[in-house]
């Protein structure tokens, strides 16, 4: 599962995503990351299943960080796609990949909307909603 | 010792074979694993033609087009199809769509490659065209709606196709650019690469033993010709390249796609598969040449230098470009494709199918292609202006501990807009422009050092100002400091005396 994490000028010091992995032994992947002084967002992965996302989310909640369900993703063509692979090597998560056919793989999961394959994509069969 | 050049079959008895229903067609990725499994030999006697295929941007593509005589008749002489400019240095009502042509009203977002899709797929196209009118074709204006249906003819004539490789491309930049070769990532962040390698057509045929003037092939779906040798053939290097023709009227929209690289322009993804007949041993081998076998350059687009002075990366296969990663030092930098290999796959599939059911026979090339013949650069051969011949050599300059005061009262009594910031050995550090002087007031400093821009765009003296003056719009900036190789300054160069001394109505921009 993905969510957005928004740290508050109060807790963005603190080593909150830490704490929690080790707390609830959870692996949390970070996806993208814009820290400084003042605010701080994380586009993270939660690899676990429901009862354990939900405490992980509950823990980020009680530490201070506001947790939004991180629902942006592409919109792939597929009858547009011609399979060049034009988006796969920008793609920064491997979201975008070769299947062993060569046809092109995408992985919702990994994906953080960062756009690049938007532009990438020769054919414009990617767009995000 | 095998005899390479025994022959071992003859495209006439191929075609029998062909007729009867007997022959034996493998795609190039098939015969690769037969020679692994079974050995050469066996696999050149038992093999009579090998299928390749491949699918990509091909820029140089387009289709000559005869719309017909309008009652009055008009004698085109500008003619747009949905608003994309059609080549009218012809007869009357003959034009040439190129692929790379850009629409007037849409941008680069649309071009001829995407007409031409739009025409084989069926669609309405909007004709327009303008003319001065003469005594035999009075009209001077039309404008109406055409389907591929209603063309007299509509010839696919692509100049330049199926590059035999193509080199990879990378970015050591800090920017990300936008190229022919796609989306390059900052400090060599990935790597692109187009040509179908193992299956791409004359990588299979290298010494042109098969393929030459008049092969049958397929063309975008239908059957096309090869016209001969394409433009910038240089098989002496290894980058032959292919004229081909074919009617498009029997083509499909699944091989023949209009595509357009971000901020690059529109092109023309092309599908072509060529038969190699297996005549004798040499040819054989090279059908069965793999990705690891065939090798090209890595090149750095950062570097703004025409394609073969492009400083080489590195020399990489293939099969390690299609590996996903590529090593640049010990950095694994991921690669990927611009051309879709799974395309290449079905378009051999598909000749290897009209083949083996006798839909397609093979043809005696009328001549080889030419197999001298290496790339001319473009020489300039008048003067052009460098970044010497018009910067300002009288460059006022400021040391980092200066106070802002003092640096204020130097740009106004001076009348300049930039002051480069350098260091005790006259190296450049930093500049100061009047937007940095308005930072000092707004946050209170007092010395140069707190609010210079440290991160300077420079210039060389020998640089052309066409590219400068590109850079400066880049960065949005209205002057460069001009440093030489020890990044001391030499000059400074701005927007106001390229204004001043560029004469003669040149379009800088």
């Amino acid at each position: 599962m993905k969510v957005k994490l928004i740290y508050s000028r109060e807790v963005v010091e603190k080593p909150i995503l830490a704490n929690v992995v080790l707390r609830a032994g959870v692996p949390i992947n970070i996806l993208e990351a814009r820290v400084n002084a003042q605010k701080g967002e994380l586009i993270v992965s939660i690899l676990a299943d429901e009862d354990k996302i939900k405490e992980v989310l509950n823990l980020f909640r009680e530490a201070g960080v506001q947790v939004q369900e991180f629902a942006e993703t592409l919109r792939i063509d597929w009858d547009k796609c011609i399979a060049c692979g034009a988006c796969v090597s920008p793609c920064p998560t491997g979201a975008l990949r070769f299947k062993e056919d060569w046809s092109i793989k995408f992985d919702d999961e990994k994906c953080i909307a960062c756009k690049i394959c938007v532009t990438a994509c020769p054919v414009r069969a990617i767009s995000i909603p | 010792m095998i005899d390479e050049e025994e022959k071992l079959r003859t495209i006439s008895e191929i075609n029998e074979k062909i007729k009867r229903g007997d022959v034996v067609v493998l795609t190039a990725e098939e015969m690769i694993k037969l020679v692994e499994s079974s050995g050469l030999e066996v696999a050149a006697k038992e093999v009579d033609v090998v299928t390749t295929g491949t699918f990509g941007a091909m820029c140089s593509s387009g289709v000559f087009l005869n719309f017909g005589h309008s009652d009055p008749p008009i004698k085109m002489t500008r003619c747009w199809l949905n608003d994309v400019p059609v080549y009218k240095g012809l007869a009357a009502v003959d034009g040439y769509l190129g692929a790379s042509s850009i629409s007037e009203t849409r941008g680069i977002e649309y071009g001829g490659g995407h007409v031409i899709e739009d025409l084989v797929s069926g669609k309405e196209v909007v004709l327009r065209a303008e003319s001065y009118g003469t005594d035999c074709y009075p009209r001077r204006h039309i404008e109406t709606v055409i389907t591929i249906d209603d063309l007299n003819q509509a010839v696919l004539v692509n100049p330049r196709n199926c590059y035999q490789r193509y080199d990879a491309a990378t970015n050591s930049s800090d920017r990300v650019l936008y190229t022919y070769m796609g989306t390059l990532l900052p400090n060599y962040g990935n790597v692109t690469f187009s040509g179908a390698g193992q299956l791409n057509p004359l990588c299979k045929d290298p010494n042109y033993e098969t393929i030459g003037f008049g092969t049958r092939i397929f063309l975008g779906g239908g059957i096309g010709y090869i016209v001969g040798e394409g433009t910038q053939h240089s098989p002496e290097s290894g980058y032959g390249t292919l004229m081909v023709k074919g009617d498009l009227k029997q083509m499909s929209s699944r091989y023949l796609r209009g595509a357009s690289f971000h901020r690059y322009g529109p092109t023309l993804y092309v599908g072509i598969g060529i038969p190699i007949p297996i005549i004798n041993i040499r040819v054989a081998k090279s059908a069965a040449m793999k990705d690891d076998e065939i090798f090209v350059n890595i090149r750095d687009f950062a570097v703004p230098s025409r394609p073969d002075l492009r400083p080489v990366v590195k020399r990489v296969s293939y099969a390690e470009l299609r590996s996903g990663k590529v090593y640049l030092g010990d950095k694994s930098v991921p690669s990927s494709s611009l051309s879709s290999y799974k395309m290449a796959r079905e378009i051999s599939e598909v000749l290897k199918k009209w083949i083996s059911e006798g839909m397609f026979l093979l043809t005696e090339p009328l001549e080889p292609l030419p197999r001298k013949g290496r790339l001319k650069p473009l020489e300039i051969k008048r003067r052009e202006l460098k970044v010497g011949d018009i910067m300002s050599r009288n460059v006022i300059m400021a040391k980092p501990t200066d106070d802002v005061k003092s640096a204020a009262a130097k740009i106004i009594e001076k009348g300049i807009d930039h002051l480069p910031v350098i260091d005790d050995e006259g190296k450049l550090i930093g500049i100061v422009t009047s937007w940095d002087l308005a930072k000092a007031i707004a946050y209170n400093k007092s010395r140069l050092e707190e609010i210079m821009t440290r991160k300077v765009i420079t210039a060389f003296e020998n640089e052309s100002i066409d590219v400068v003056v590109r850079r400066m719009a880049q960065h949005n900036i209205s002057g460069v400091p001009v440093v030489d190789r020890m990044n001391r300054v030499i000059g400074i160069l701005t927007t106001d005396d390229i204004s001043r001394k560029i004469v003669g109505g040149r379009n800088v921009i």
